[in-house]
């Protein structure tokens, strides 16, 4: 999916600069003037940060703070076995989801990691937990091995919705907070933000969900986010 | 298994602990502004970096303090909770 939207974004123009690590962002009289990367400086009056576990980290070259922490949430798949799942299974209780793919792996992932961290390092404690809450559902799996198993970094919100749209730095525009969301909201994500970007203005879609709405104590709610219980 | 060491029970494994999250100064709540009391409220500080945290062992519901580097995963040290009162500056400093 992921290489899909990158193709897309390609084929209208975009243009992507892998290996491109940004180092700083210029602001000059509460405005944006410039981005520093490891390749070169690029002059602009408009930055949109959608990055992710890294927002606090860009956010910090700005001096904006937010309430977005970050906890790694990491998923895993079995060897492949005959069809027998067909809906996606979901349990709040158990902190387990759990589909079937057109391969016969059983892709599975649970709640986040209890503590804040920034790296991606895959754990076996999160391997028993889950196989154990599988097993409590599903006990003729216990032969069933697990092939592989990965993590990513979620930005979390304490109302678990994102943040969107501008900000007190005039022409910086923050995306973040998604944490366990998925890609399925990207399009009307690129379709918000980019009239925002273009206005200056949150598009009336999100407006919800600007980064002031904590300091009006106007919290959203969104717990069904990942579909396990937070 | 990842091994953290209580200051009342020893080396434990890390899943007998939950963490509480970063040791923090609260604002005088008479003096400060709306801004500085929504701040401290929400605001985290969500880069990596060492910090301070409130840990608990919950088979003993002892609180204290670990100096943890949260981009690696390292306990640097911990402290019994009374170390917070060196830990935080005087009250009424923003953290």
């Amino acid at each position: 999916m992921a290489w899909g939207y990158g193709r897309g974004a390609d084929r209208r123009g975009v243009e992507i600069h892998q290996q491109t690590e940004v180092t700083g962002i210029r602001v000059a009289g509460g405005r944006v003037v410039g981005v520093d990367t490891s390749r070169g400086s690029i002059a602009t009056s408009r930055v949109l940060c959608a990055v992710a576990g890294f927002t606090p980290r860009v956010l910090d070259m700005v001096d904006l703070h937010t309430p977005i922490y970050v906890h790694p949430l990491q998923a895993m798949v079995s060897e492949p076995v005959k069809p027998w799942l067909d809906p996606i299974i979901v349990s709040g209780s158990l902190h387990v989801y759990v589909s079937q793919t057109a391969r016969g792996e059983l892709v599975m992932g649970a709640s986040l990691d209890p503590y804040e961290l920034h790296h991606t390092r895959s754990t076996l404690d999160f391997v028993e937990s889950l196989s154990a809450h599988m097993l409590d559902m599903f006990p003729f799996l216990s032969e069933v091995k697990v092939n592989r198993q990965w993590t990513g970094l979620a930005d979390m919100t304490p109302d678990f919705a994102p943040i969107m749209g501008t900000t007190p730095v005039e022409g910086f525009f923050l995306d973040a907070g998604w944490g366990t969301w998925g890609f399925k909201a990207t399009p009307v994500c690129g379709k918000t933000m980019s009239h925002t970007v273009a206005t200056g203005r949150n598009h009336a879609l999100i407006e919800g969900f600007s980064m002031e709405r904590f300091a009006r104590y106007q919290m959203t709610g969104e717990k069904g986010a990942a579909s396990v219980g937070h | 298994m990842k091994i953290m060491v209580c200051p009342l029970n020893g080396p434990r494994p890390v899943s007998e602990f939950a963490y509480g999250g970063e040791v923090r100064n609260s604002p005088d709540a008479d003096a400060c502004s709306d801004a500085e009391w929504s701040a401290y409220v929400f605001n985290r500080s969500g880069s990596p970096g060492v910090k301070y945290e409130w840990w608990c062992h919950i088979a003993s519901g002892f609180w204290f303090i670990a100096l943890r580097d949260t981009a690696r995963d390292a306990v640097i040290a911990t402290y019994p909770a009374e170390a917070a009162r060196n830990i935080l500056e005087p009250p009424g400093h923003a953290p």
